[in-house]
């Protein structure tokens, strides 16, 4: 497992398709983030945007190789383990790139509630706003796992299936994302720094069911 | 201990609704076996062999015994960001070498196959020729148990070609199965154990192979012995015929792409035979072999 994430991380970072999701989500960081701005708001902010993003990366790790490749890959090892791989390839990158936005966000914004009045302790804000990306990182791993190969293969369907995913997921209520972000913008306004740990534990489930669908899936459908 | 490879009423469609482009297929893949896989274009063969190589789940039916599985499709159009030395490393760590023995693995396949020279060369910049060597050496560079190779000496030269048929006829004598599928029916004539047919679906043993032992190129070794001594087992095997021509020497015909596996199971064998003369046998010898009454016994 080991040599086959090495494998698909050379792919994913070698490909240079990680670029655009990346100068993306740093664009949309600065257009939204500005520094003396209320902690939990920003984070909130950096942590939706992270869903996307992962969508989007899960998307390139899956179409990353020929068919051909891949049918060498899956022989040797199974293809179920080989999408895995892939999958957690692209959540790997996700996380990392939530993380260090949380990191940059935590420092440059104003350790206050919304409207300026209490603190909020950073260390705690900085903690919340990780669990909000990493439910957001895992949300969108799910949802371009059942929007990319072996589910859905015409990119005509598979890109707007995608978007239209990410973004339900990030507004409809009862979603773990959604819960995550509200937990964080009613924190802000009320100054208390929130702990979403339910919805990163039904993250983790869905998520979880998403890949396992996803790797069952691919020895039934062709390249 | 090595598994054995089993196919009890396999069957598959694309789609829920699709037609069966295979169905009731029974296979068994014994170690060291060679299976020639035949039949007219789209009739089932490359799903025979995506299901054989695991890359594909059956839709009915049980594939029993996974060995470990190495596969070379028909074209490799790896457009891949990697060189091909480099390319090789990771899917020889894939295969479960470490990174050293897989970039020792990649260099020494890559030479053997005439691409040396392309190890450095970046995967999309190769002829089709080229990554074709590449997709045959992924395959290979980790001796796999069970080889299954869809049409791989497609766009390959001369040479390759040859080096491909003489590391299966080496796989095959460490004890790995081969299962291949080509167009050219001179294609390690008269080796393999086992011939199938597709035809619209169907997977049918072939029974009336005996005609193609004379048509591939053979080498007679000739060999000496201990003077009462059997010829080693794994030399006969390999034969199509095994003719003692005075006490001590024995004459034995071999396809051209077993001949070095030969001459290390004799030189090999306990205690080890001399080998005296390597010969192209001559296309009445190789016929006289097919009426040989040894030829029969020494046929695995």
């Amino acid at each position: 497992m080991i040599a086959l994430l090495r494998y698909q991380t050379a792919l994913l970072l070698r490909s240079q398709r990680w670029l655009p999701p990346f100068i993306l989500y740093a664009a949309f960081l600065a257009i939204g983030v500005q520094s003396g701005r209320p902690v939990l708001d920003s984070l909130g902010y950096s942590a939706a945007a992270v869903l996307p993003v992962a969508a989007w990366l899960v998307r390139i790790c899956a179409t990353n190789e020929p068919p051909a490749a891949r049918s060498c890959v899956g022989a040797a090892v199974g293809p179920g383990r080989a999408h895995l791989a892939c999958l957690a390839v692209a959540l790997g990158a996700a996380v990392l790139i939530g993380v260090a936005a949380t990191l940059v966000v935590t420092v440059i914004s104003d350790p206050t509630s919304t409207d300026h009045q209490k603190r909020v302790p950073v260390l705690a804000a900085a903690g919340a706003g990780l669990l909000a990306a990493l439910v957001c990182a895992l949300l969108g791993t799910a949802v371009g796992a059942l929007t990319t190969w072996p589910l859905l293969r015409s990119p005509g369907r598979a890109v707007p299936a995608m978007l239209l995913a990410a973004l339900l997921a990030l507004v409809v209520t009862g979603s773990p994302a959604h819960a995550a972000l509200t937990d964080l913008i009613t924190g802000s306004r009320a100054g208390t720094v929130p702990a979403p740990l339910l919805p990163l534990a039904a993250a983790v489930l869905l998520t979880a069911a998403a890949i396992a669908a996803a790797c069952v899936f691919t020895s039934r459908r062709s390249a | 201990m090595k598994r054995e490879l089993r196919l009890e009423g396999v069957g598959r469609r694309y789609g829920i609704h699709g037609p069966w482009v295979l169905r009731g297929a029974d296979l068994d893949v014994t170690p060291g076996t060679l299976i020639r896989v035949e039949g007219p274009n789209g009739t089932g063969k490359s799903t025979l062999l995506r299901l054989l190589a695991g890359i594909d789940a059956p839709t009915e039916g049980r594939i029993t015994g996974r060995p470990r599985t190495a596969y070379v499709p028909e074209r490799f159009p790896a457009a891949l960001p990697f060189t091909a030395s480099g390319y090789l490393t990771h899917l020889g760590a894939v295969h479960g070498l470490t990174r050293t023995a897989a970039a020792r693995a990649a260099d020494e396949w890559l030479e053997r196959l005439g691409a040396a020279g392309y190890a450095r060369t970046p995967l999309s910049e190769l002829s089709k020729g080229s990554s074709q060597k590449v997709a045959v050496a992924q395959a290979l560079l980790a001796e796999p148990e069970l080889l299954v190779l869809d049409e791989a000496w497609t766009g390959l030269d001369a040479a390759a070609r040859a080096e491909l048929e003489r590391a299966v006829a080496e796989r095959t004598a460490a004890g790995a199965a081969v299962v291949f599928v080509d167009h050219d029916p001179r294609r390690l004539s008269g080796v393999p154990d086992a011939t199938y047919t597709v035809i619209a679906g169907s997977l049918n043993r072939r029974t009336d192979s005996v005609t193609s032992v004379v048509s591939g190129p053979h080498v007679v070794v000739e060999a000496e012995g201990p003077p009462d001594a059997e010829p080693p087992a794994e030399a006969a095997g390999l034969s199509t015929s095994v003719r003692r021509t005075a006490p001590g020497t024995t004459h034995f015909t071999v396809p051209e792409s077993h001949s070095d596996v030969l001459l290390r199971s004799l030189l090999g064998a306990r205690p080890p035979w001399h080998v005296v003369r390597v010969s192209r046998a001559h296309p009445q010898d190789a016929a006289e072999s097919a009426v040989d009454p040894l030829h029969t016994e020494s046929r695995r």
